[in-house]
């Protein structure tokens, strides 16, 4: 029954009537989507709801693993393009290998590049937007070196499986729909996720009860470094090739996804199945203002609204509230 | 004094106050008169807190009156009641940490002008920490230099500042040593003496017949006792507040049971705080780290849970050597630790009880890595029943659950063989009221009639000579005695405080 300390303080007291005025915005903002939606020619086909959701999947399976570096507490990571960009390079490289190979060799390489920077940030408490900054630009660096400035060339042909349209729906979705379940499971119903949310809840009780923070730091980054080096390889795919230059953007894509979903910034709090539902609520809103012949700048604004809306309400909805 | 003097300071009139169904406070009338010092106790949950909030403003009444000084009062927030001359004091500390002394004593005073003057704002601080003995404290120490206990005196000496006609002070000496608890009683009465009334809440019993001229009781929103201190007992303020008669309190004497474990510590150190720490420490014993604020005996438990890298030393337990500065080796050489700070370093406070109590069991409950729903419920109902958690509740977080069931659900995650053999606990009693301190008390001693080592540090003499069956005494981070049979209050007492003042 004590009263939060936020809200004691005069002026702030106000605040908590926030939550009524984001209920609302929410409220509004759906039905807006909604009429939006129904008066648009064309969205409702079954062609632009698979054009949705493919758009939606490569940023969506990166957003799924950045789930994983968000909620253990580190908030994002910088370097998603970057090994994204690497991701593809090596997947487009090792093709020749065969396709599951390249994947496995692409992901691995993702793994433990990223894995890297979790170990550093668990054990010495770096901070992950500059680490991984640093990490973003030594990446960019390594794959502009290699590449000697040009696009990398498939090795083989089996990229064109991940383009493929299983039953008309792009692999990407498929893949994308498996992850979110699995990682839904990993986080759910698992040690390693059951660990990663505590530390994210609270660092320093998670260091008392004896938990390895460093090492399961190191795990959650891996798990995300792995899935941006996938989300590359689709890339990779869709492209017939990398650049060092590929998608500026991912990055803060990527980002909003996950923070749109309602995943709380500081940690400890959201899911993957929210990443999921970020992902394409992003993609659909993306998809109704370019059926509505808004401009690129438009979109990027509204997604920009978006995420501090959302960043906001959640932060409000956690409830900095008295507990007994 | 002065013809206010047959006028109360505080008068309460039906106060009442319903959260949804929960009727917090059920219509409570008071009266308080000037330079009085009036206890409060009760429960957590018996609607001290929430009679408190009315008081500061931070919550308004379905019903009744609030007058001060016979003029009726209506806050709309808490800066009307500070207007009004109602100061409180925080349990949860409200200073912030990187400003210095004077300038926190300075913010938020009502009427204030944005620029001020430094020197002025400065003699006025020190004016003020002279009042509550801190003459020593420089004004511009950042607060974050201080310790806890000092940061309590600058609180009160903030309340002091706003020329309060009732000053409030909300459990102000949970956190605080022996020491400076005499410092807070004697600027309380000082206070009081000048003409202030005070409203004094704490759970500990001792305090309120020591310092207060009268007491409240409260139990369930209802005021169920109201009289001078000198018609009252210990015992019956307990009875009062738990609402029934007072078992006697089982016997302390344990079975000496000889446990084959011991933790043998030698020469542990940490630069700056211990020195020279060394104990052969048995199972089935309780041993009780005394020492104030700052003398070493939490830096003894930190440094033996791994959380002071820089600690040194040799500790083996079971001819094993711990891993001193690596919490995780230290957790699975089976040493569990209990932090003195519930919130920050203790609770998930968002998540579940279940998950809490079954947080350091995981490995128990998965198999191949997963945790299974059922088994996962099984085992924190086993737990909860052990810590006496309320096991219908298990699914709401841990945050909902008063003082002391936080504290029991903590604990709860190192019993019933959880392989800890060796228990740590920093004030296992901070911020639990009577009936929770009790049922703590018996968790532990249970602990080690189960052959676990339970060693805890505590600043109160009470809860030592009550729980503790090895005394360690310690100051400035040296030990100065152990008794092994029996000590007394005084004993404790004079190795605690022989030199002059605490170490910072």
């Amino acid at each position: 029954m004590r009263v939060a300390t936020w809200q004691r303080f005069g002026p702030l007291a106000e605040w908590r009537s926030l939550r009524g005025l984001f209920t609302g915005l929410a409220a509004l903002g759906l039905v807006v989507l909604v009429v939006l939606a129904l008066t648009t020619d064309r969205f409702l086909s079954v062609e632009n709801i698979k054009a949705i959701l493919s758009s939606a999947s490569i940023v969506g399976i990166m957003a799924l693993g950045l789930t994983f570096i968000t909620l253990i507490g580190s908030l994002v990571s910088l370097a998603i393009a970057a090994t994204a960009v690497m991701g593809a390079m090596v997947f487009l490289v090792e093709l020749n290998l065969g396709l599951v190979p390249a994947l496995a060799i692409s992901m691995a390489a993702g793994a433990a590049v990223t894995a890297l920077q979790g170990l550093i940030i668990g054990a010495w408490g770096a901070n992950p937007v500059i680490l991984t900054i640093g990490a973003g630009f030594l990446l960019s660096g390594i794959t502009t070196k290699a590449s000697g400035g040009v696009i990398v060339q498939p090795t083989g042909g089996s990229w064109e499986t991940l383009n493929s349209t299983p039953l008309g729906v792009p692999l990407g979705v498929y893949v994308m729909v498996a992850l979110a379940l699995l990682y839904q499971f990993v986080l759910k119903r698992t040690v390693l996720g059951r660990r990663v949310i505590l530390i994210g809840e609270n660092r320093d009780a998670a260091r008392a009860a004896g938990m390895r923070i460093p090492r399961i730091t190191a795990i959650a980054f891996a798990i995300a470094g792995a899935s941006f080096a996938l989300g590359g390889a689709f890339l990779g795919a869709f492209n017939k090739g990398a650049s060092a230059q590929l998608e500026g953007t991912a990055t803060f894509d990527v980002i909003a996804a996950v923070l749109v979903g309602g995943t709380l910034i500081s940690g400890g709090r959201g899911s993957a199945l929210r990443t999921l539902a970020g992902a394409i609520v992003i993609a659909t809103i993306s998809d109704l203002l370019l059926l509505r012949g808004f401009d690129t700048g438009a979109q990027i604004l509204l997604k920009g609204v978006l995420v501090v809306v959302v960043v906001l309400a959640t932060w409000v909805a956690s409830g900095r509230e008295g507990t007994a | 004094m002065s013809p206010a003097e047959s006028m109360p300071r505080l008068e309460l009139r039906g106060l009442a106050k319903s959260f949804g169904a929960v009727r917090a406070v059920r219509g409570v009338s008071l009266a308080i008169a000037p330079g009085e010092i009036h206890g409060l106790c009760g429960h957590n949950g018996a609607g001290k807190s929430t009679l408190i909030n009315m008081l500061a403003g931070n919550v308004a009444p379905d019903a009744g009156e609030i007058l001060l000084d016979g003029a009726p009062q209506s806050f709309a927030g808490p800066r009307d009641a500070q207007r009004a001359g109602i100061a409180t004091v925080d349990q949860e500390l409200s200073l912030v940490p990187t400003l210095s002394v004077a300038e926190n004593i300075v913010l938020g005073e009502v009427g204030a002008g944005l620029l001020r003057h430094a020197r002025r704002t400065r003699r006025r601080a020190a004016g003020l920490l002279a009042k509550v003995g801190l003459e020593d404290v420089d004004p511009d120490t950042p607060v974050d230099e201080l310790s806890i206990g000092t940061r309590q005196l600058v609180e009160i000496a903030r309340a002091l500042g706003r020329d309060a006609g009732l000053l409030i002070l909300d459990e102000p000496t949970a956190t605080l040593s022996d020491v400076e608890i005499e410092r807070v009683f004697r600027a309380v009465r000082g206070v009081a003496a000048q003409g202030c009334a005070v409203i004094f809440v704490s759970h500990r019993l001792g305090e309120i017949i020591g310092l207060c001229d009268r007491v409240t009781v409260m139990r369930d929103g209802d005021k169920v006792l109201d009289a001078d201190i000198g018609e009252v007992s210990a015992d019956g303020l307990v009875e009062a507040i738990l609402g029934e008669q007072l078992q006697p309190a089982p016997h302390r004497k344990l079975d000496p049971r000889e446990s084959p474990i011991a933790l043998s510590v030698e020469g542990l150190g940490v630069p700056g705080r211990l020195a020279d720490f060394s104990a052969e420490l048995l199972g089935g014993r309780i041993y009780g780290l005394a020492g104030q604020v700052g003398a070493g005996a939490s830096d003894v438990l930190r440094a033996l849970a791994g959380l002071v890298p820089a600690a040194t030393g040799r500790v083996r337990l079971a001819e094993r050597r711990l891993p001193l500065g690596d919490a995780a080796g230290i957790r699975s050489c089976g040493v569990g630790f209990v932090s003195g700070d519930r919130k920050a370093e203790g609770l998930f406070i968002g998540r579940s009880i279940l998950e809490n109590l079954t947080v350091a069991q995981l490995g128990r409950i998965a198999r191949g890595g997963r945790i299974g729903g059922r088994e996962e419920m099984q085992r924190g109902r086993e737990l909860a029943e052990a810590a006496h958690v309320p096991t219908e509740r298990l699914g709401e977080p841990v945050g909902v659950l008063s003082g002391g069931n936080q504290q029991k659900a903590l604990l709860g995650r190192y019993l019933l063989h959880s392989g800890v053999e060796v228990l740590l606990i920093d004030e296992p009693t901070r911020g639990v009221d009577v009936g929770g301190r009790a049922a703590i008390h018996e968790l532990l001693r249970e602990a080690a009639r189960q052959g676990q080592i339970v060693v805890f540090a505590s600043s109160e003499l009470d809860e030592l000579l009550e729980l503790g069956e090895t005394i360690i005494t310690m100051r400035s981070g040296r030990v100065i005695a152990t008794y092994a049979e029996g000590s007394s209050r005084e004993d404790l007492l004079s190795d605690l405080t022989h030199r002059e003042g605490v170490a910072a």
